[in-house]
C-alpha cells in the first residue's frame, strides 16, 4: 500500500517507476527505523509495550499527527505552514468560547465554529500565497504572528475553562477502548490517504510540488490547487483546535507555541521532501509515531527532557541526510 | 465679526491652557511586566489599572507587554525614561537581565519599584512581591501532609533556570530533605504548561503504575495537567495528594472538587502594593487615595512605603477560603 503512492506523479513513465522504487525503500526504511525503536523501547522499558501505554502515546501523538497531515500537503506543494500553532490556538480559542457549560450551546456550535475559524486563517494564507505570490514562508510567518494576536485579543489573554462535557469527550472520551482523539486522527489520516492516493486533486497536489510550469501547462489550475492546500491545513488547525482545549479541558491563549517544528519535522523524518512533489502521506504518520515513541520511551526511562531534545533533532538531521542520499543516487 | 473671532480665539486659548494643566496633574506611572499571556499577569495589569488612584483620576498607568523578552523590557524603559515617566512598576523577565534597565532609570532620577519577580540589584526603590522559596516549602508540606511520613512523589518544575523554578525548587528541596521518609521517583519540567505536564504524567503512571502518592507541582497550570492525567489513566485525583501554587481559576475550581490544593499568590496585591509604595517614593501618599492591601495583610508592616522589601503572604486555599477567592473572580 505504501509503494504505490508515488505513482500519482504525472511525468514520464521512467520517473514513475524509480520513483516507485525508492518510493519503497525509504517507506520500509521508516518503518524499519520505527519498529527497531519500539524493540529497543520494549527491551529497556518493560512498560512500553503495555495497551494503555501504546494508547497513550497515540492519544498523545493525535494532535500533532492532525497538524503534520495538513503540514504534508503543503508541504508537496513546494509550500511550507509556519502558523500552525497559532491558527491551532485560535480555533481553541473561538470554539471554547461557545462550549463553556453555561453558554447553553447545542455541541455543533463550537464545532463548526472552531473548524470554521481555522479554515478562515488557512484561506487567508491561500489567497496571499496563490493569488498574490507572497512566499508562502513569508505569508505563513506573518499568519503565525497574527493569529496569536487574534487569539489573545479574542480572548484578553484569559484562559477559557469550564467546557461542557460533551465538548471534553472531543479530547477525553474513549468508543470501544480507543481514545477519541487517535479515532480523529486515524479518520484524518485515511481520508487524506486516499485523498492523495486516488484523487485527481491528489494528483494534482504532487504535480504542482514537482514541476509548477508543467502543471500549469497541462492544464492544472496550479493557484486554485496552491489555495487547497493551506485551506486544508487551516481546517485541520480548526481540528487540532477542538482537540487540544478538549483534552487540557481549556482554551489557552499560549498553547500551541511551537507546535509547528513539530509537525514539520514528522513530515520530514517521514520522507517528504521540502522541495515538494514527493513524499508519502504513510511515511508522515511514522514521522508523527517516531516522535511520539521517543518523548515516550524517554519519559518512561526518566530521562531528562534535554535528551529527547537532543535526540529528536538528531533523528531530523539524519532523516533529512538519509533523504539527500536517495536523491543523488537517483 | 471681528470681535467674535477673537473671542473665540480667546476661548479656544483658554481651553487650551486649562486643558494642558490638567494634563499636567495626574502622575505618570509606567508598568514593565515581562509578558501579558499568562493569566497572572493579566491580574496582576487589571489590578493595577482598578487602584484607587488610577480610578480618581490622580495616576495613569501605562501597562507595557514585556513579550517574554528581557531584550524589550530594556527598550520600553528607554522610551518610558525618555517620556519622563514619574515612576516605574518592574516585573521582570530576568533577573540578571533586568539590572542595567534599572541602574539607567534610577541613573536618571525615576524610582523603580519591583513587583512579582526578582531583579538582582539595590538600586531597586523597593520590591513588592511574595517568598518563592516559601512557596515551595508550603506545596511541598501540603502534599507530604495529606501522604504522611512515608510515600512517594513526583515534582514537575517550571522551565529550567528561571528564578521562580530555581526559589520553588529550593523550597521543596528544604522540605524533602526533613521528610527523609519521602522517596522522589520523578522530577522534571514541564515548563509552566499544562499540557506538557499532562503527557509527562501519563507517562509517569505507565512507568510507576500506583506507587505514586503525590504530585508537587511548582504552579498551578501543571497541576492541573496532573490531575487530567490521573483522570484519563482511570484514577482518581482524590487518592493522590496534589498541590500546586499560583492560586489560578481553574485551580480554584479543582479545589472545590478536593482535587489538590494550591497556594494563592495575590496578583492584586502585588500590583496594587507596588504602586502605594512608588506614590509613596513620590511623596504623594498623603494626597491620593491608597489601596486596601494593607488593611488586608495586618502582618504586612506599611512602614510608610519606606521598607526596601514587602513580602505579601502566600494563602493556603482550602474549603474554608475557596468560595470567597473563586467569587472575587467574577
Amino acid at each position: 500500500m505504501n509503494q504505490a503512492s508515488s505513482s500519482a506523479t504525472p511525468t514520464t513513465s521512467a520517473t514513475d517507476h524509480r520513483n516507485r522504487i525508492t518510493g519503497f525503500l525509504s517507506d520500509y526504511g521508516i518503518i524499519v527505523a520505527f519498529i527497531v525503536l519500539c524493540v529497543i523501547l520494549s527491551v529497556v522499558s518493560p512498560y512500553f509495550l503495555g495497551v494503555n501505554n501504546l494508547l497513550n502515546v497515540l492519544r498523545q501523538v493525535s494532535i500533532n499527527g492532525v497538524l503534520a497531515i495538513g503540514m504534508t500537503f503543503v508541504i508537496l506543494t513546494r509550500g511550507i505552514d509556519l502558523s500552525v500553532g497559532s491558527m491551532m490556538a485560535f480555533a481553541a480559542m473561538v470554539a471554547a468560547s461557545f462550549a463553556v457549560v453555561d453558554s447553553g450551546m447545542p455541541l455543533i456550535v463550537p464545532l463548526t465554529l472552531g473548524l470554521a475559524a481555522g479554515l478562515a486563517l488557512g484561506c487567508v494564507n491561500g489567497v496571499m500565497v496563490a493569488r498574490f505570490a507572497i512566499p508562502p514562508f513569508v505569508m505563513t510567518l506573518g499568519m503565525l504572528s497574527m493569529a496569536r494576536g487574534l487569539t489573545y485579543i479574542y480572548s484578553d489573554g484569559m484562559p477559557i475553562s469550564s467546557l461542557s462535557p460533551s465538548f471534553l469527550w472531543l479530547g477525553q472520551g474513549m468508543v470501544v477502548g480507543i481514545p477519541v482523539p487517535v479515532i480523529l486522527f486515524a479518520a484524518v489520516f485515511m481520508l487524506a490517504w486516499f485523498t492523495l492516493r486516488y484523487t485527481t486533486f491528489g494528483r494534482y497536489v504532487y504535480a504542482v510540488g514537482g514541476n509548477p510550469t508543467a502543471a500549469r501547462l497541462s492544464g492544472i489550475k496550479v493557484s486554485r490547487i496552491t489555495f487547497s492546500v493551506y485551506a486544508i491545513s487551516g481546517l485541520l488547525c480548526g481540528l487540532a483546535g477542538l482537540m487540544i482545549a478538549a483534552r487540557t479541558s481549556a482554551a489557552l491563549p499560549q498553547a500551541g507555541v511551537a507546535y509547528e517544528l513539530d509537525a514539520i519535522a514528522a513530515v520530514v523524518i517521514g520522507g517528504t521532501s521540502l522541495a515538494g512533489g514527493k513524499g508519502r502521506i504513510v511515511g508522515t504518520l511514522f514521522g508523527v509515531l517516531i516522535i511520539g515513541v521517543i518523548n515516550n520511551g524517554l519519559d518512561l526511562l526518566g530521562v531528562s527532557s534535554f535528551y529527547q531534545q537532543l535526540v529528536k533533532g538528531a533523528i531530523i538531521v539524519v532523516a533529512v541526510m538519509l533523504d539527500r542520499s536517495r536523491l543523488s543516487n537517483t | 465679526m471681528k470681535t467674535t473671532l477673537h473671542r473665540i480665539a480667546f476661548t479656544a486659548l483658554a481651553t487650551a491652557i486649562s486643558t494642558s494643566a490638567l494634563a499636567e496633574d495626574p502622575l505618570r506611572i509606567g508598568a514593565a511586566t515581562y509578558g501579558l499571556q499568562g493569566e497572572f499577569m493579566q491580574l496582576w495589569s487589571n489590578a493595577l489599572e482598578a487602584h484607587p488612584a488610577v480610578l480618581s483620576g490622580d495616576v495613569e498607568v501605562t501597562v507595557f507587554d514585556g513579550r517574554y523578552d528581557a531584550l524589550v523590557q530594556s527598550n520600553q524603559f528607554d522610551s518610558m525614561i525618555t517620556r519622563q515617566y514619574d515612576a516605574i512598576l518592574f516585573v521582570p523577565i530576568d533577573a540578571d537581565a533586568c539590572v542595567a534597565p534599572v541602574i539607567k532609570a534610577s541613573a536618571a532620577g525615576i524610582p523603580v519599584v519591583g513587583s512579582n519577580t526578582r531583579c538582582n540589584t539595590d538600586q531597586l526603590a523597593s520590591f513588592v512581591g511574595s517568598d518563592d522559596v516559601l512557596a515551595g516549602q508550603m506545596v511541598a508540606q501540603q502534599v507530604i501532609d495529606q501522604i504522611g511520613d512515608n510515600g512517594k512523589v513526583v515534582v514537575l518544575e517550571g522551565p529550567i533556570g528561571q528564578s521562580a523554578q530555581i526559589d520553588r525548587g529550593e523550597g521543596i528541596d528544604k522540605v524533602l530533605a526533613e521528610n527523609p521518609g519521602i522517596e522522589v521517583l520523578e522530577r522534571r519540567t514541564a515548563n509552566w504548561s499544562r499540557a506538557e505536564a499532562l503527557s509527562l504524567m501519563e507517562n509517569w503512571l505507565t512507568a510507576h503504575r500506583d506507587e505514586i502518592g503525590g504530585v508537587i507541582a511548582q504552579n498551578d497550570e501543571m497541576a492541573i495537567g496532573a490531575i487530567q492525567a490521573i483522570i484519563a489513566s482511570g484514577r482518581s485525583p482524590n487518592d493522590i495528594a496534589i498541590a500546586g501554587v499560583d492560586g489560578i481559576t481553574d485551580a480554584l475550581k479543582a479545589v472545590t472538587q478536593e482535587q489538590m490544593a494550591t497556594i494563592l499568590q495575590d496578583a492584586t496585591a502585588q500590583a496594587q502594593g507596588a504602586l502605594d509604595v512608588a506614590l509613596a517614593r513620590l511623596g504623594k501618599a498623603d494626597e491620593v487615595p491608597l489601596s486596601d492591601i494593607w488593611e488586608r495583610y495586618p502582618e504586612l508592616e506599611w512602614a510608610g512605603g519606606e521598607a526596601d522589601t514587602y513580602n505579601i503572604p502566600w494563602t493556603l486555599v482550602d474549603q474554608d477560603n475557596v468560595a470567597e477567592l473563586l467569587e472575587q473572580r467574577q
